[in-house]
């Protein structure tokens, strides 16, 4: 620890060098895995927009420009893809929301009950994406499924429905996303409800406000500013959904629940075992690209909007 | 008078069953996927298909015998279990060692290194990504490997570094002090000062890092394909619905599935009240 310094500047340097060396020494472990799985990704994506490359075996990256990009612009299947990207990201918020705030309405209290209720909706959300969409594979199997088994002895419906098909499969999705998510979101409604002041909520009921009208005029107005998060959380990890479409639907039936973050992947990587895929890296690399720019913009959109909001209120 | 007091107690006791009745109806859909898997992994096929009774006519235990020994099931469950522990551990040292120095020191190139960490929660390329580390990694020889597995199932880590570097800030930076004049290093500070109070943040980093890597599919399935042998339960339950016999597979399936996801009910079952706490900490603050 003690050293001579005889040159001050030196010496200064010295000390300030060793401080460095020990920081890095704390940062590498995860900087390496930061530099190669988080940082060259993107670079090496951001490159293969402008090359045309099969993989090793195929010849060397021929640079092809902005073709790869004008392709993405042109091509329907993927606009498409977008187009189902948004009817379902908004078909999950725009059920999944509600629900999720009524239930923390309903389990906010902290009673035992409650807990026992609370850890139960939110259960789905450590399961497997991918597990639980095989399982919905089989229970929304046409013929053999138990949704339309009980649909049907029931007599809800005449003769099954094909969930699977290329009208439902959509409507099926979002169910699945709404069961692995609401949970999530009812805990993130409960920490905000946990915000609201309860002197706020107990002088609104001295005042005589109903419950309704505390929860109209007291409770939603203050959860404000944590909704707004919660709806951004819900938008961008709905834009991010790839493994329940991958296992459930495939994108299909004729792509009928591709979205944008599996459409990219299948120019990289077979969607499943029964398809041979001739990879083009360099068109899914532009496909992604343009993905997360989109993804990004609504975000932006989506913040600009929200600050409106708040001129309003 | 009476009756507008009467109308409202009505109204209200209205409202509270409409409340316990969407209660009911929300666990029952959240709660039946679940039941069906685990009860279904002990009926016959034929019934699965045919639809029978909730419960099995027969409890068909062989259902699990005939995964874990004809469809390699035991292979796979040994699979998961190192990846998940080994892919915590090393993210939970490495995200321990960097949050507290982001924390603790300045020190040159920090600014640039936490705007990229911040930047990379924001820039999602999706699993494309998944590509050029597996080049890498093959270029390195360890493509094949369940080192390679553990570096990118683990990744960047972006996220909890920072969730690490908050809880540390809110350490009080007296107790480094302290022990700095009373001769510790920046080495014994990490080890002895902060490591024990990190614990609570430590463990939220770690019961979610389990849960990823215990479920994940498209990182293990890319980085198994050259290597099937290294597959986990998750991988290999997925991969029977393309497997040749499928349709006459169901029980296997949902044994399989139960397989899977019965060690974390049990993981949930412990730390449900961590799980939910966890939640909370690392989105809303974070």
């Amino acid at each position: 620890m003690k050293k001579k310094r005889t040159k001050m500047t030196a010496g200064h340097r010295k000390k300030l060098f060793k401080r460095n060396m020990e920081a890095y020494s704390f940062l590498l472990p995860n900087l390496i895995l930061f530099i190669l799985c988080s940082i060259y990704p993107v670079i090496w994506t951001l490159k293969y927009v402008f090359y045309q490359y099969g993989g090793i075996g195929t010849g060397d990256p021929k640079w092809v420009g902005l073709h790869n990009l004008i392709r993405v612009f042109q091509d329907e299947v993927y606009w498409q893809s977008v187009i189902n990207t948004f009817v379902y990201g908004f078909g999950k918020v725009l059920i999944i929301i509600p629900l999720a705030f009524f239930l923390a309405l309903l389990l906010n209290r902290q009673t035992r009950f409650n807990g026992i209720a609370q850890s139960m909706v939110f259960l789905p959300t450590i399961m497997s994406s991918a597990v639980m969409g095989l399982v919905f594979y089989l229970l929304f199997n046409a013929y053999n499924g138990q949704v339309n088994q009980y649909l049907m002895s029931l007599n809800i419906i005449d003769s099954p429905i094909n969930w699977l098909g290329k009208e439902h499969a959509m409507t099926t999705l979002i169910i699945t996303a709404i069961w692995g998510g609401v949970g999530n979101y009812m805990v993130y409604f409960i920490a905000g409800l946990q915000q609201v002041a309860k002197d706020a909520l107990e002088s609104a009921k001295i005042d005589g406000a109903g419950p309704v009208q505390t929860l109209w005029y007291v409770t939603i107005p203050m959860m404000g500013p944590i909704l707004k998060i919660i709806l951004m959380l819900s938008i961008t990890s709905a834009f991010n959904d790839i493994t329940n479409v991958m296992v459930l639907t495939e994108g299909g039936p004729n792509n009928a629940t591709m979205v944008m973050s599996l459409y990219g992947y299948r120019y990289f990587f077979p969607i499943s075992a029964s398809e041979a895929v001739v990879p083009q890296y360099g068109y899914g690399a532009a496909v992604s690209v343009v993905s997360a720019v989109i993804a990004g913009a609504v975000t932006v959109l989506y913040l600009r909007a929200s600050r409106k909001l708040d001129d309003i209120y | 008078m009476e009756s507008a007091v009467k109308s409202r107690r009505l109204s209200a006791k209205a409202g509270r069953v409409c409340g316990i009745l969407f209660l009911v109806v929300m666990i029952l859909f959240t709660l039946y996927p679940i039941i069906y898997t685990v009860l279904g992994s002990l009926k016959t096929n034929a019934e699965l298909t045919a639809g029978g009774s909730f419960f099995p006519e027969e409890w068909q235990f062989q259902n699990y015998y005939q995964a874990f020994v004809q469809a390699d099931f035991v292979k796979y469950t040994a699979n998961s279990v190192i990846l998940a522990v080994s892919t915590t551990a090393l993210a939970v040292v490495s995200c321990a060692l960097a949050g507290f120095m982001f924390a603790r020191r300045d020190f040159a190139g920090k600014k640039i290194l936490l705007a990229l960490y911040t930047s990379m929660m924001f820039i999602s390329l999706g699993s494309v990504t998944l590509y050029p580390i597996y080049q890498f990694l093959q270029n390195l020889g360890l493509d094949k490997s369940m080192a390679g597995l553990v570096i990118a199932l683990t990744g960047g880590q972006a996220v909890n570094v920072l969730l690490v570097m908050g809880f540390v800030k809110g350490i009080p930076k007296e107790l480094d002090e302290a022990a700095i004049i009373d001769g510790c290093t920046i080495y014994g500070v990490f080890g002895r000062i902060l490591l024990p109070l990190m614990k609570p943040i430590l463990a939220v980093v770690a019961l979610f890092v389990f849960r990823n890597t215990w479920n994940d599919y498209i990182t293990t399935l890319i980085m198994t394909i050259t290597n099937p042998d290294l597959q986990t339960l998750t991988v290999a339950v997925v991969q029977l619905k393309y497997s040749v016999n499928a349709a006459a597979e169901w029980h296997i399936m949902l044994a399989g599935a139960s397989i899977a996801i019965i060690p974390i009910l049990i993981v949930y079952l412990l730390c449900n009240k961590q799980f939910i706490a966890g939640l909370t900490a690392g989105a809303v603050k974070g």
